[in-house]
């Protein structure tokens, strides 16, 4: 952990208000990404966005600073997602509170999506991006919760094996194998709803 | 090398962990099979379309967990700890309990007893 992170923990121990926010604002797009595409919801994605900076915040003095905080963060909202994810598949359907994959909430404008290139494109590139974020978003969510997450944490977060096996607890042959069946089972996914 | 074999390589090949003599075995194979080009393509393709699936975090996030902490705390959340009812110092009250109690039992067992005299 560097420096800078321990004296930014030492302020946040101390309830400093200004720690508080410098972290939501750092690391806030980061968490919010992991939980949303675990979730596929941005509403429920919210919700447990901001669960996990409150655990942060109640939890602060437990953190040992033994690994990243990063690390000890993106921890926190793998485990928040894993329950919300189980939590929902107990709960009787519900078909209103699943919104199409890869699509924002009504009356949520939508963000740069996978053509955040910093440019205006035309209408079609734009529907294009978004049909090409649905699928995406619904082959990650024909995996189970474990292949999800390891696709993520990979895939889209870009995280070290390392991070991965500090985060999951699983070894790192395990993390490879499963990742690579993940992979694939995305690309077979994407096949056949492209075909 | 067949088909299978090789697909099984992929995830190692991309991330560039593959051996030396695995990874030319597969290049030889890649080299001869269209089939399986055509599939490292799309797993490639895949992989790139995953790591640009960015998300941001709505703008009222910083906003809505402040009042999240402000409600259940009640404010004491982000109030100084010596202000009295501000965050009870719990680890200094298990401290004092600790100590109070381990005086407490040296006391009773290196105090004399008064007032009880050893039968004759």
């Amino acid at each position: 952990m560097s420096l800078a992170e321990r004296l930014l923990i030492g302020r946040l121990r101390d309830r400093d208000p200004s720690a508080f926010e410098e972290i939501v604002r750092r690391y806030g797009d980061k968490v919010f990404n992991l939980v949303y595409r675990m979730l596929g919801n941005r509403h429920e994605a919210e919700d447990i966005t901001q669960e996990v900076f409150i655990t942060v915040f109640k939890t602060v003095d437990t953190f040992r600073g033994e690994a990243k905080f990063t690390t000890w963060l993106l921890r926190i909202a793998a485990n928040q997602s894993k329950n919300r994810i189980k939590y929902l598949a107990r709960r009787p359907t519900d078909s209103g509170d699943v919104e199409e994959a890869g699509g924002p909430a009504p009356g949520v404008a939508a963000t740069p999506g996978p053509i955040a290139h910093g440019q205006i494109d035309g209408p079609d590139i734009l529907l294009e991006a978004a049909e090409l974020e649905s699928l995406m978003q619904k082959a990650i969510a024909s995996l189970d919760e474990e292949h999800r997450l390891l696709v993520i944490l990979r895939d889209v977060e870009e995280l070290s094996y390392q991070e991965i096996g500090e985060i999951t607890g699983l070894p790192e042959g395990t993390i490879k194998s499963r990742l690579h069946r993940a992979r694939m089972a995305i690309k077979e996914e994407l096949d056949r709803n492209t075909k | 090398m067949d088909h299978q074999q090789a697909q099984d390589e992929f995830s190692d090949y991309v991330d560039g962990t593959l051996a030396q003599a695995a990874r030319a075995e597969l290049e030889q194979h890649l080299a001869v099979c269209i089939q399986c080009r055509t599939e490292l393509a799309k797993f490639r393709q895949t992989l790139g379309s995953l790591g640009r699936l960015k998300q941001t975090a709505p703008p009222t996030l910083l906003t809505d967990v402040k009042q999240q902490i402000y409600r259940r705390s009640r404010g004491r959340f982000f109030a100084p700890r010596w202000k009295l009812f501000g965050r009870i110092p719990f680890e200094w009250i298990s401290l004092a309990t600790i100590i109070a109690m381990l005086v407490y039992y040296l006391a009773i067992l290196h105090g004399s007893p008064t007032g009880v005299r050893p039968a004759p």
